[in-house]
């Protein structure tokens, strides 16, 4: 919207006037629930109170966001941080829900295979990827979901998970890789 | 902004009104990041202390004369490496490490970089602090503390001061006669402070090289009246040099001699029958005709 101020102008105005926040969670609240969602934050109510407690802590931490830096890759470190601190304390096993915004990480995955037609001979149902993305290692699960459903730049992905740069490109090929041993053999690319 | 947008931000700013909760000041955010600055850069730096201290035991470890000291090789690297300070190296890298790589923008670093940035500089440090002298002094009075390790110099004091096993180091005090025709004999100050008279029939060109420069020397030898008696008389078969490195510059000794080279003594004639039986004469000889 032309005209819209930058995250950065409203964090600024944020800092003298706690109502101008009402805009940044305007902004990120929808974001960052389906983010969380797809971390394997099911149950709504809880996912609501982790984002309560994100835009909270985001509010109290405003004075550490660096300015050089993207505010959108700042709030979603802190909702990363959340998340975590919710399954941990909860000892919670994720429950990945996806929504039919899953094509891209499909047809990522067959692109780096020349024949796909044995894939298209099935469709692979959002239940069957979640339970792959379920069984992989939370690590890799959460670079997929941030690179394929979020479409997050590598620099955003290597702020908001604190890796190096060349690190996301490791753990993006491997995580790949592990999506695929763990989808049901019908639909080993 | 719809509906739902506008219930999370009430709620949220609702809490923020209920629970009184503020921005934490900037400073000690910034306070935060440069402790962690700070306490890797100190790490870093103790790091290349622990370093200095190493080299300084690498540095003044005898290991061309280990065969005289020791059973075995493995004895005496066991007795010598730098265990303690090589852990106290890894310990502050390690520090070094976690601490850069918590700052705000250390986790955009690769790990190789951190780690080989942290090593190099603990090394590169370390060497001009040895090279100044400090790793000497680093490793003798830190290395004093821990009731399980003894600084090089102090070990090489307690090798050196066993008479029994023919092994004397100490202070070249005086030559008794420089002459080339009579019996050479000198006296030495061991590192307990005792005096020694020491018969030096036997010793050869660099024996005498080395004792009339002065100062502290290593002697192989022989206790001339028996293990068991207070003898403070040896008779030497070998002398060698006794250098202390990086402890920074320091005087050196003057000569308490001078022999002539054309000597019987320089020439390598075979020692006498009582040196032959020290462990081990043949590498000792070669050494000592090898040069030290």
């Amino acid at each position: 919207m032309p005209g819209e101020s930058t995250d950065e102008e409203v964090v600024r105005r944020t800092i003298t006037d706690k109502d101008a926040f009402a805009e940044l969670i305007g902004r990120y609240e929808a974001k960052l629930g389906r983010y969380l969602e797809r971390l394997g934050l099911g149950v709504r109510e809880d996912r609501e109170d982790v984002l309560q407690n994100v835009f909270i802590k985001a509010y109290r931490n405003l004075n550490s966001f660096d300015p050089s830096l993207s505010f959108s890759s700042w709030i979603y470190r802190i909702a990363h941080n959340e998340a975590m601190s919710f399954f941990r304390a909860r000892r919670a096993r994720p429950q990945v829900v996806l929504g039919d915004d899953s094509d891209f990480l499909l047809s990522e995955l067959r692109d780096e295979h020349a024949d796909s037609t044995r894939a298209a001979e099935r469709r692979l149902s959002r239940e069957e990827l979640s339970r792959a993305l379920v069984a992989i290692d939370p690590q890799y699960r959460e670079v997929l979901i941030l690179r394929f459903f979020d479409d997050r730049s590598y620099t955003e992905i290597s702020d908001i998970l604190q890796v190096p740069l060349g690190t996301v490109s490791t753990l993006i090929y491997r995580a790949k890789r592990a999506l695929r041993a763990a989808l049901p053999n019908a639909f080993i690319l | 902004m719809n509906e739902t947008s506008n219930q999370l931000a009430e709620r949220v700013l609702h809490r923020i009104e209920a629970e009184d909760v503020h921005p934490r000041p900037r400073w000690e955010f910034l306070l935060k990041n440069y402790t962690f600055w700070t306490v890797g850069a100190v790490a870093v730096t103790l790091g290349a202390v622990a370093f200095s201290a190493a080299l300084f035991e690498v540095e003044n470890t005898t290991w061309r004369l280990y065969m005289a000291t020791h059973p075995n090789l493995f004895s005496f690297v066991l007795a010598v490496a730098p265990f303690l300070w090589v852990i106290a190296l890894a310990v502050f890298i390690l520090l070094g490490y976690v601490n850069i790589r918590h700052t705000n923008r250390g986790y955009r670093y690769p790990l190789l970089l951190i780690a080989a940035g942290a090593v190099l500089t603990s090394v590169t440090l370390g060497s001009a602090l040895y090279a100044a002298g400090y790793g000497g002094r680093v490793e003798e009075a830190l290395g004093s503390i821990p009731p399980f390790y003894r600084p090089i110099l102090q070990q090489e004091h307690g090798w050196w001061l066993n008479p029994n096993r023919g092994l004397l180091g100490g202070v070249v005090m005086s030559v008794a006669s420089a002459a080339s025709s009579s019996p050479l004999g000198f006296v030495l100050k061991d590192f307990s402070g005792h005096l020694w008279k020491i018969d030096g029939a036997d010793l050869r060109g660099i024996d005498l090289t080395i004792l009339a420069r002065g100062g502290t020397v290593r002697v192989v030898g022989v206790p001339v009246v028996g293990p068991t008696s207070s003898s403070t008389v040896f008779h030497a078969c070998f002398v060698f040099p006794w250098r202390v490195f990086g402890l920074g510059s320091r005087p050196p000794s003057s000569p308490v001699a001078v022999f002539s080279s054309s000597t019987e003594r320089m020439s390598g004639i075979a020692r006498s029958d009582v040196c032959r039986g020290i462990r081990p004469y043949k590498q000792l000889r070669d050494l000592d005709e090898n040069g030290f």
